[in-house]
Protein backbone atom coordinates (compact mmCIF):
# COMPACT_ATOMS: atom_id res chain seq x y z
CA UNK A 1 0.00 0.00 0.00
CA UNK A 2 2.70 1.84 0.09
CA UNK A 3 2.11 3.28 -3.53
CA UNK A 4 -1.03 5.14 -2.19
CA UNK A 5 0.33 6.71 0.72
CA UNK A 6 0.32 10.44 0.91
CA UNK A 7 -2.32 10.54 -1.72
CA UNK A 8 -4.58 12.75 0.56
CA UNK A 9 -1.83 15.39 0.38
CA UNK A 10 -1.08 15.24 -3.12
CA UNK A 11 -4.73 15.01 -3.83
CA UNK A 12 -7.23 12.49 -5.57
CA UNK A 13 -9.77 11.86 -7.80
CA UNK A 14 -12.24 8.81 -7.75
CA UNK A 15 -13.22 8.01 -11.44
CA UNK A 16 -16.65 6.61 -13.29
CA UNK A 17 -15.73 4.62 -16.21
CA UNK A 18 -18.69 3.13 -18.47
CA UNK A 19 -18.39 0.68 -21.58
CA UNK A 20 -18.42 -2.58 -21.95
CA UNK A 21 -15.65 -4.50 -19.91
CA UNK A 22 -14.58 -1.30 -17.78
CA UNK A 23 -12.17 -2.93 -15.97
CA UNK A 24 -9.89 -3.30 -18.62
CA UNK A 25 -9.44 -0.10 -18.83
CA UNK A 26 -7.85 0.10 -15.34
CA UNK A 27 -5.90 -2.78 -16.41
CA UNK A 28 -4.54 -0.37 -19.59
CA UNK A 29 -4.04 2.36 -16.91
CA UNK A 30 -1.47 0.18 -15.11
CA UNK A 31 0.32 -1.10 -17.85
CA UNK A 32 1.31 2.64 -18.55
CA UNK A 33 2.40 3.09 -15.24
CA UNK A 34 -0.72 4.75 -13.29
CA UNK A 35 -1.35 3.81 -9.66
CA UNK A 36 -4.99 3.22 -9.50
CA UNK A 37 -6.52 1.84 -6.07
CA UNK A 38 -10.17 1.06 -4.66
CA UNK A 39 -11.35 0.16 -7.78
CA UNK A 40 -15.40 -1.25 -7.69
CA UNK A 41 -17.16 -2.48 -10.24
CA UNK A 42 -21.09 -0.84 -9.08
CA UNK A 43 -22.80 -2.41 -12.40
CA UNK A 44 -21.86 -5.24 -14.86
CA UNK A 45 -20.70 -1.64 -16.94
CA UNK A 46 -19.54 0.59 -14.85
CA UNK A 47 -16.33 0.70 -12.73
CA UNK A 48 -15.03 3.22 -10.11
CA UNK A 49 -11.59 3.65 -8.95
CA UNK A 50 -9.00 6.34 -7.34
CA UNK A 51 -6.31 8.15 -9.09
CA UNK A 52 -4.03 10.82 -8.45
CA UNK A 53 -4.30 14.33 -9.55
CA UNK A 54 -1.02 14.77 -11.30
CA UNK A 55 -2.15 11.05 -13.89
CA UNK A 56 -5.30 12.83 -14.66
CA UNK A 57 -3.81 14.26 -17.75
CA UNK A 58 -2.77 10.94 -19.18
CA UNK A 59 -5.82 9.67 -18.23
CA UNK A 60 -7.33 11.67 -20.79
CA UNK A 61 -4.86 9.89 -23.59
CA UNK A 62 -5.81 6.58 -22.58
CA UNK A 63 -9.21 7.53 -22.70
CA UNK A 64 -8.89 8.81 -26.52
CA UNK A 65 -9.77 6.12 -29.39
CA UNK A 66 -11.71 4.13 -26.55
CA UNK A 67 -15.35 3.53 -26.34
CA UNK A 68 -15.30 4.56 -22.63
CA UNK A 69 -17.08 7.35 -20.72
CA UNK A 70 -15.03 8.92 -18.05
CA UNK A 71 -16.67 11.16 -15.32
CA UNK A 72 -15.34 12.25 -12.29
CA UNK A 73 -17.48 11.82 -9.27
CA UNK A 74 -15.43 12.19 -6.41
CA UNK A 75 -12.24 14.97 -5.59
CA UNK A 76 -10.34 14.74 -2.45
CA UNK A 77 -7.56 15.64 -0.75
CA UNK A 78 -5.38 19.02 0.46
CA UNK A 79 -5.14 20.72 -3.61
CA UNK A 80 -9.30 20.64 -3.25
CA UNK A 81 -9.29 21.64 -0.26
CA UNK A 82 -6.94 24.40 -0.04
CA UNK A 83 -8.92 25.72 -3.49
CA UNK A 84 -11.92 25.65 -1.91
CA UNK A 85 -10.59 27.32 0.98
CA UNK A 86 -9.20 30.09 -1.24
CA UNK A 87 -12.65 30.57 -2.66
CA UNK A 88 -14.00 31.82 0.42
CA UNK A 89 -13.15 35.52 0.39
CA UNK A 90 -14.72 36.89 3.86
CA UNK A 91 -13.10 33.90 5.30
CA UNK A 92 -9.51 34.88 4.44
CA UNK A 93 -9.87 37.98 4.90
CA UNK A 94 -11.39 37.38 8.45
CA UNK A 95 -8.32 35.58 8.99
CA UNK A 96 -6.07 38.03 7.40
CA UNK A 97 -7.88 40.15 9.67
CA UNK A 98 -7.26 38.70 12.79
CA UNK A 99 -3.90 38.09 12.51
CA UNK A 100 -3.20 41.88 11.65
CA UNK A 101 -5.31 42.26 15.01
CA UNK A 102 -3.52 39.75 17.34
CA UNK A 103 -0.48 41.71 15.79
CA UNK A 104 -1.52 45.00 16.18
CA UNK A 105 -2.78 44.62 19.81
CA UNK A 106 0.63 42.70 20.26
CA UNK A 107 2.45 45.73 19.69
CA UNK A 108 0.59 48.13 21.96
CA UNK A 109 1.41 48.97 25.57
CA UNK A 110 -1.48 48.05 27.59
CA UNK A 111 0.16 48.61 31.05
CA UNK A 112 2.44 50.84 32.69
CA UNK A 113 3.37 49.47 36.45
CA UNK A 114 5.27 51.13 38.76
CA UNK A 115 6.58 49.95 42.17
CA UNK A 116 8.55 50.76 44.55
CA UNK A 117 7.56 54.38 45.45
CA UNK A 118 5.41 56.35 46.95
CA UNK A 119 2.27 57.66 45.14
CA UNK A 120 3.03 61.07 44.75
CA UNK A 121 6.18 60.08 43.10
CA UNK A 122 4.33 57.62 41.14
CA UNK A 123 2.12 60.31 39.70
CA UNK A 124 4.86 62.44 38.72
CA UNK A 125 6.70 59.88 36.84
CA UNK A 126 3.24 58.96 34.98
CA UNK A 127 2.91 62.45 34.22
CA UNK A 128 6.34 62.40 33.20
CA UNK A 129 6.30 59.17 31.24
CA UNK A 130 2.91 60.72 29.56
CA UNK A 131 5.27 63.46 28.30
CA UNK A 132 7.69 61.10 26.31
CA UNK A 133 4.50 59.24 24.90
CA UNK A 134 4.19 56.24 27.54
CA UNK A 135 0.86 55.56 28.29
CA UNK A 136 -1.84 52.75 28.36
CA UNK A 137 -2.64 52.30 24.26
CA UNK A 138 1.05 53.87 22.94
CA UNK A 139 2.42 52.21 19.96
CA UNK A 140 5.11 50.00 20.72
CA UNK A 141 7.21 51.48 17.56
CA UNK A 142 6.88 54.65 18.72
CA UNK A 143 8.71 54.01 22.13
CA UNK A 144 12.12 54.89 22.79
CA UNK A 145 14.06 51.91 24.33
CA UNK A 146 14.13 51.18 28.22
CA UNK A 147 17.44 52.09 29.08
CA UNK A 148 16.86 55.24 27.62
CA UNK A 149 13.98 56.18 29.18
CA UNK A 150 15.62 55.17 32.41
CA UNK A 151 18.28 57.83 31.93
CA UNK A 152 15.82 60.28 31.01
CA UNK A 153 13.56 59.43 34.08
CA UNK A 154 16.48 59.92 36.09
CA UNK A 155 17.21 63.33 35.08
CA UNK A 156 13.65 64.32 34.79
CA UNK A 157 12.23 63.20 38.19
CA UNK A 158 14.87 64.71 40.74
CA UNK A 159 13.49 62.54 43.30
CA UNK A 160 14.44 59.29 41.70
CA UNK A 161 17.48 58.07 43.08
CA UNK A 162 17.40 54.61 40.29
CA UNK A 163 14.68 53.52 37.99
CA UNK A 164 14.87 49.94 36.57
CA UNK A 165 12.38 50.11 33.33
CA UNK A 166 11.70 46.75 31.98
CA UNK A 167 9.58 45.49 29.00
CA UNK A 168 7.83 42.52 29.58
CA UNK A 169 5.83 41.92 26.53
CA UNK A 170 3.01 44.58 26.15
CA UNK A 171 3.70 45.61 29.98
CA UNK A 172 6.53 48.49 31.05
CA UNK A 173 7.14 47.65 34.51
CA UNK A 174 9.34 50.79 35.95
CA UNK A 175 10.37 50.14 39.50
CA UNK A 176 11.73 52.98 41.60
CA UNK A 177 13.94 54.23 44.42
CA UNK A 178 13.07 57.09 45.78
CA UNK A 179 16.06 59.18 46.59
CA UNK A 180 15.69 59.77 50.55
CA UNK A 181 18.03 62.67 51.73
CA UNK A 182 19.20 60.90 54.75
CA UNK A 183 20.36 62.86 57.80
CA UNK A 184 23.54 62.24 58.89
CA UNK A 185 23.89 59.34 61.70
CA UNK A 186 22.93 60.95 65.10
CA UNK A 187 25.43 58.86 66.57
CA UNK A 188 28.46 59.02 65.51
CA UNK A 189 31.59 57.11 66.74
CA UNK A 190 35.13 59.28 67.86
CA UNK A 191 37.08 59.99 64.80
CA UNK A 192 40.00 61.84 64.32
CA UNK A 193 40.47 64.50 61.29
CA UNK A 194 43.72 63.89 59.19
CA UNK A 195 45.09 65.33 56.17
CA UNK A 196 44.88 63.16 52.58
CA UNK A 197 47.56 65.75 50.70
CA UNK A 198 50.35 67.82 51.24
CA UNK A 199 50.25 71.06 51.59
CA UNK A 200 50.30 74.39 53.49
CA UNK A 201 47.05 74.91 55.48
CA UNK A 202 45.24 78.55 54.79
CA UNK A 203 41.58 78.10 56.37
CA UNK A 204 40.48 75.90 59.27
CA UNK A 205 36.80 75.72 60.60
CA UNK A 206 36.73 73.33 63.62
CA UNK A 207 33.00 72.34 64.56
CA UNK A 208 34.08 69.86 67.19
CA UNK A 209 37.48 68.76 67.99
CA UNK A 210 40.67 69.67 69.06
CA UNK A 211 42.70 71.29 66.14
CA UNK A 212 46.34 69.91 66.14
CA UNK A 213 47.43 72.45 63.56
CA UNK A 214 47.54 75.73 62.59
CA UNK A 215 47.10 78.30 59.64
CA UNK A 216 50.16 78.19 57.33
CA UNK A 217 51.47 74.75 59.05
CA UNK A 218 52.46 72.36 56.47
CA UNK A 219 50.93 69.05 56.32
CA UNK A 220 52.23 65.54 54.94
CA UNK A 221 49.38 63.28 54.06
CA UNK A 222 47.94 61.41 57.05
CA UNK A 223 49.00 63.99 59.39
CA UNK A 224 46.59 64.81 62.19
CA UNK A 225 44.18 67.79 61.67
CA UNK A 226 41.91 67.81 64.32
CA UNK A 227 41.64 65.46 66.75
CA UNK A 228 38.51 63.39 68.69
CA UNK A 229 40.49 63.05 71.81
CA UNK A 230 39.54 66.11 74.25
CA UNK A 231 40.93 66.21 77.45
CA UNK A 232 39.35 68.85 80.22
CA UNK A 233 42.09 71.08 80.91
CA UNK A 234 40.51 72.90 83.95
CA UNK A 235 41.66 70.42 86.53
CA UNK A 236 45.41 70.94 85.60
CA UNK A 237 46.54 69.41 89.06
CA UNK A 238 45.18 65.79 88.74
CA UNK A 239 46.76 62.75 88.48
CA UNK A 240 48.17 61.52 85.50
CA UNK A 241 45.80 58.48 86.01
CA UNK A 242 42.94 60.50 86.84
CA UNK A 243 43.46 62.32 83.81
CA UNK A 244 42.90 59.51 81.60
CA UNK A 245 39.92 58.73 82.65
CA UNK A 246 38.42 62.64 82.01
CA UNK A 247 39.37 61.94 78.28
CA UNK A 248 36.71 62.74 76.17
CA UNK A 249 36.19 61.49 72.25
CA UNK A 250 34.33 63.41 69.94
CA UNK A 251 33.54 62.67 66.50
CA UNK A 252 35.74 65.60 64.86
CA UNK A 253 34.19 67.61 62.40
CA UNK A 254 35.52 70.67 60.61
CA UNK A 255 37.03 72.16 57.07
CA UNK A 256 40.36 72.15 56.74
CA UNK A 257 40.77 74.44 53.66
CA UNK A 258 44.70 73.96 52.35
CA UNK A 259 47.08 74.94 49.60
CA UNK A 260 48.32 72.28 47.43
CA UNK A 261 50.02 72.03 44.20
CA UNK A 262 49.64 70.03 41.34
CA UNK A 263 51.71 69.64 38.15
CA UNK A 264 49.75 68.99 35.05
CA UNK A 265 51.51 67.55 31.74
CA UNK A 266 49.38 68.52 28.99
CA UNK A 267 49.77 68.02 24.68
CA UNK A 268 48.15 70.94 22.59
CA UNK A 269 48.07 69.98 18.44
CA UNK A 270 49.27 73.08 16.67
CA UNK A 271 46.65 71.10 14.09
CA UNK A 272 43.21 70.50 15.32
CA UNK A 273 39.91 68.89 13.37
CA UNK A 274 36.56 68.77 14.47
CA UNK A 275 33.28 67.21 13.79
CA UNK A 276 29.71 69.00 12.74
CA UNK A 277 26.86 68.24 12.00
CA UNK A 278 25.02 70.34 9.25
CA UNK A 279 21.33 69.98 10.10
CA UNK A 280 20.84 67.98 6.89
CA UNK A 281 19.44 64.34 7.25
CA UNK A 282 17.86 61.37 5.79
CA UNK A 283 15.74 58.36 8.12
CA UNK A 284 16.00 54.95 6.30
CA UNK A 285 13.24 52.58 7.32
CA UNK A 286 14.49 48.52 6.80
CA UNK A 287 13.02 45.54 7.68
CA UNK A 288 15.49 43.00 9.31
CA UNK A 289 15.07 39.44 9.31
CA UNK A 290 18.05 37.56 10.88
CA UNK A 291 20.97 39.51 9.29
CA UNK A 292 19.51 40.58 6.18
CA UNK A 293 17.94 44.20 5.89
CA UNK A 294 15.19 44.80 3.48
CA UNK A 295 14.67 48.54 2.90
CA UNK A 296 11.47 49.59 3.39
CA UNK A 297 11.46 53.15 2.89
CA UNK A 298 14.67 56.02 1.78
CA UNK A 299 16.40 54.19 -0.98
CA UNK A 300 19.77 55.17 -2.34
CA UNK A 301 22.12 57.29 -0.60
CA UNK A 302 21.83 60.68 0.20
CA UNK A 303 24.91 62.74 -1.92
CA UNK A 304 26.60 63.66 1.85
CA UNK A 305 30.09 63.62 2.21
CA UNK A 306 30.81 62.02 5.46
CA UNK A 307 27.50 60.35 7.16
CA UNK A 308 27.05 60.01 11.04
CA UNK A 309 24.77 56.79 11.12
CA UNK A 310 22.83 56.74 13.80
CA UNK A 311 20.25 53.71 13.78
CA UNK A 312 17.27 52.56 16.04
CA UNK A 313 16.21 48.60 16.02
CA UNK A 314 12.73 47.80 17.72
CA UNK A 315 11.59 44.15 17.64
CA UNK A 316 7.99 43.35 16.43
CA UNK A 317 5.86 40.84 18.70
CA UNK A 318 3.17 38.39 18.17
CA UNK A 319 1.33 37.58 21.08
CA UNK A 320 4.04 36.65 23.33
CA UNK A 321 7.01 35.85 21.32
CA UNK A 322 9.89 38.07 19.65
CA UNK A 323 9.18 37.71 16.14
CA UNK A 324 12.56 37.26 14.37
CA UNK A 325 11.55 40.46 12.06
CA UNK A 326 12.77 43.89 13.22
CA UNK A 327 12.16 47.14 12.06
CA UNK A 328 15.29 49.35 12.15
CA UNK A 329 14.94 52.97 11.53
CA UNK A 330 18.67 54.58 10.15
CA UNK A 331 18.83 58.22 10.28
CA UNK A 332 21.61 59.62 8.34
CA UNK A 333 23.06 62.79 9.29
CA UNK A 334 25.47 64.62 7.22
CA UNK A 335 28.12 65.65 9.08
CA UNK A 336 31.00 68.19 8.47
CA UNK A 337 35.25 67.60 9.51
CA UNK A 338 36.44 70.88 10.28
CA UNK A 339 40.50 71.41 10.02
CA UNK A 340 42.29 74.20 11.40
CA UNK A 341 45.71 75.48 12.65
CA UNK A 342 46.63 77.14 15.32
CA UNK A 343 49.37 79.84 16.15
CA UNK A 344 51.41 78.10 19.22
CA UNK A 345 49.84 80.91 21.42
CA UNK A 346 46.50 79.59 20.86
CA UNK A 347 47.57 76.39 21.36
CA UNK A 348 49.03 77.00 24.72
CA UNK A 349 46.07 78.54 25.29
CA UNK A 350 43.88 75.51 24.81
CA UNK A 351 46.22 73.62 26.43
CA UNK A 352 46.14 75.29 29.79
CA UNK A 353 42.60 75.25 29.37
CA UNK A 354 42.16 71.95 29.17
CA UNK A 355 44.84 71.40 31.98
CA UNK A 356 42.51 73.23 33.93
CA UNK A 357 38.78 71.82 33.24
CA UNK A 358 40.80 68.34 33.90
CA UNK A 359 42.41 68.91 37.32
CA UNK A 360 39.13 70.62 38.87
CA UNK A 361 36.92 67.40 36.95
CA UNK A 362 39.39 65.29 39.29
CA UNK A 363 39.19 67.32 42.30
CA UNK A 364 35.55 68.25 42.58
CA UNK A 365 33.69 71.32 42.74
CA UNK A 366 35.52 72.19 45.72
CA UNK A 367 38.26 73.17 45.03
CA UNK A 368 39.53 76.54 43.78
CA UNK A 369 42.62 77.59 41.36
CA UNK A 370 44.43 80.01 42.60
CA UNK A 371 47.20 80.22 40.45
CA UNK A 372 49.02 78.64 37.99
CA UNK A 373 52.46 78.56 36.49
CA UNK A 374 54.28 77.28 33.10
CA UNK A 375 57.23 75.68 33.99
CA UNK A 376 58.60 74.14 30.94
CA UNK A 377 57.25 74.30 27.24
CA UNK A 378 58.90 72.89 24.06
CA UNK A 379 57.30 72.04 20.77
CA UNK A 380 57.30 68.54 19.62
CA UNK A 381 55.72 66.73 16.34
CA UNK A 382 52.96 69.34 15.66
CA UNK A 383 51.96 69.84 19.23
CA UNK A 384 53.15 72.07 22.19
CA UNK A 385 53.57 70.18 25.39
CA UNK A 386 53.60 71.89 28.81
CA UNK A 387 54.41 71.27 32.16
CA UNK A 388 52.08 73.52 34.11
CA UNK A 389 52.04 74.04 38.07
CA UNK A 390 48.74 74.71 39.42
CA UNK A 391 48.02 76.28 43.10
CA UNK A 392 45.17 75.16 44.52
CA UNK A 393 42.91 75.37 47.69
CA UNK A 394 40.98 72.67 48.55
CA UNK A 395 39.66 71.08 51.84
CA UNK A 396 42.20 68.35 52.16
CA UNK A 397 40.39 66.60 55.84
CA UNK A 398 39.38 63.33 56.08
CA UNK A 399 38.21 61.23 58.74
CA UNK A 400 39.71 58.99 60.64
CA UNK A 401 38.00 56.48 63.32
CA UNK A 402 39.30 56.47 66.56
CA UNK A 403 39.53 52.62 68.13
CA UNK B 1 16.77 -27.00 -26.40
CA UNK B 2 13.18 -26.76 -24.15
CA UNK B 3 14.22 -29.68 -22.15
CA UNK B 4 17.92 -28.29 -21.34
CA UNK B 5 16.12 -24.98 -19.99
CA UNK B 6 14.06 -26.60 -18.04
CA UNK B 7 17.17 -28.93 -16.69
CA UNK B 8 18.78 -25.49 -16.29
CA UNK B 9 15.51 -24.04 -14.14
CA UNK B 10 15.52 -27.28 -12.06
CA UNK B 11 19.16 -26.98 -11.01
CA UNK B 12 19.20 -23.36 -10.50
CA UNK B 13 15.85 -23.94 -8.23
CA UNK B 14 17.16 -26.85 -6.43
CA UNK B 15 20.99 -26.03 -5.91
CA UNK B 16 21.19 -22.19 -5.55
CA UNK B 17 17.68 -21.93 -3.40
CA UNK B 18 16.29 -19.40 -6.12
CA UNK B 19 12.71 -18.99 -5.41
CA UNK B 20 10.61 -20.42 -8.12
CA UNK B 21 8.49 -17.78 -8.80
CA UNK B 22 11.24 -15.52 -10.67
CA UNK B 23 12.90 -18.47 -12.34
CA UNK B 24 9.73 -19.94 -14.00
CA UNK B 25 7.62 -16.78 -14.41
CA UNK B 26 4.54 -18.12 -12.28
CA UNK B 27 2.59 -15.99 -10.51
CA UNK B 28 3.13 -15.60 -6.41
CA UNK B 29 -0.29 -15.72 -4.60
CA UNK B 30 -0.22 -14.27 -0.92
CA UNK B 31 -3.64 -15.49 0.97
CA UNK B 32 -4.62 -13.62 4.27
CA UNK B 33 -7.21 -15.60 5.33
CA UNK B 34 -10.20 -15.11 3.58
CA UNK B 35 -9.83 -11.60 2.95
CA UNK B 36 -7.08 -10.32 0.94
CA UNK B 37 -5.13 -11.79 -2.07
CA UNK B 38 -2.03 -10.80 -3.11
CA UNK B 39 -1.10 -11.54 -6.74
CA UNK B 40 2.20 -10.90 -8.16
CA UNK B 41 3.62 -11.28 -11.24
CA UNK B 42 0.22 -11.86 -13.12
CA UNK B 43 -0.01 -11.13 -17.26
CA UNK B 44 -3.01 -9.08 -17.05
CA UNK B 45 -6.40 -8.96 -15.99
CA UNK B 46 -9.14 -10.34 -17.55
CA UNK B 47 -12.33 -10.11 -15.88
CA UNK B 48 -13.00 -8.55 -12.89
CA UNK B 49 -16.42 -7.78 -11.01
CA UNK B 50 -18.33 -7.84 -8.21
CA UNK B 51 -18.09 -11.57 -7.17
CA UNK B 52 -15.06 -12.66 -9.96
CA UNK B 53 -11.33 -12.21 -10.39
CA UNK B 54 -9.78 -13.87 -13.62
CA UNK B 55 -6.27 -12.81 -14.17
CA UNK B 56 -4.22 -14.54 -17.24
CA UNK B 57 -0.48 -16.24 -15.61
CA UNK B 58 2.21 -17.73 -17.39
CA UNK B 59 -0.19 -20.99 -19.02
CA UNK B 60 -3.54 -20.38 -18.09
CA UNK B 61 -5.35 -18.24 -15.89
CA UNK B 62 -6.06 -18.31 -11.91
CA UNK B 63 -10.09 -17.33 -11.45
CA UNK B 64 -10.90 -16.13 -7.44
CA UNK B 65 -14.34 -16.07 -6.43
CA UNK B 66 -16.27 -14.57 -3.67
CA UNK B 67 -17.84 -11.94 -2.79
CA UNK B 68 -17.97 -7.61 -2.07
CA UNK B 69 -14.51 -7.73 -4.45
CA UNK B 70 -12.73 -4.76 -4.25
CA UNK B 71 -9.24 -4.04 -6.07
CA UNK B 72 -7.17 -2.44 -3.49
CA UNK B 73 -4.31 -1.39 -5.53
CA UNK B 74 -3.32 -2.74 -9.01
CA UNK B 75 0.19 -2.13 -10.14
CA UNK B 76 1.44 -3.25 -13.30
CA UNK B 77 2.29 -6.84 -12.30
CA UNK B 78 0.52 -6.63 -8.98
CA UNK B 79 -3.15 -6.64 -7.81
CA UNK B 80 -4.48 -6.70 -3.97
CA UNK B 81 -7.84 -8.15 -3.44
CA UNK B 82 -9.84 -7.30 -0.53
CA UNK B 83 -13.14 -9.17 -0.11
CA UNK B 84 -14.55 -12.48 1.01
CA UNK B 85 -12.94 -15.10 -1.18
CA UNK B 86 -14.57 -18.36 -1.13
CA UNK B 87 -12.43 -20.17 -3.94
CA UNK B 88 -9.18 -19.78 -5.74
CA UNK B 89 -8.95 -22.05 -9.11
CA UNK B 90 -5.74 -22.68 -11.72
CA UNK B 91 -7.80 -22.82 -15.11
CA UNK B 92 -5.42 -23.86 -17.94
CA UNK B 93 -5.78 -22.90 -21.52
Amino acid sequence: MRQVQGTFFSGYVTILVKGNYPELFFQECTKKGITVWNIRKVEQDACEGNVRLKDISHLRLIIRGTHYKLTFINKKGYPFIFNRFIKKRPLLLAIFLSVLLAFFLSNILWKVEITGVPKDIEEKIIKQLDEYGIHRGAWMFSIDQPNLIQQKLVEDVPELLWVGVNQRGTTYSLEGVEKLIVKEEEKQGPRNLIATKKGVIKKMYVAKGLPMVQVNDYVEPGDLLVSGKISSNDQEEESEKEKEKKVNYVAAEGEITAETWYEVKVASPIEYSYEELTGNKETKYYIQIADFKFPVWGFGDPEYEQIHYDTKVSSINFLKWELPIKIVDTVLSEKVSYKGERTKEEAIQTGMEQARSELLLKLGKDAKIMSEKVLHERMENGKVKMNIIFTVEENIARVQPIK
Amino acid sequence: MKKFRQRVQSLLINSFALPSDVILELPRITVIGQIHVYIENHQGLVTYSDTELKLKVNKGYVQIKGNSFVLKMMLPEEILLEGTITDIKFLSN
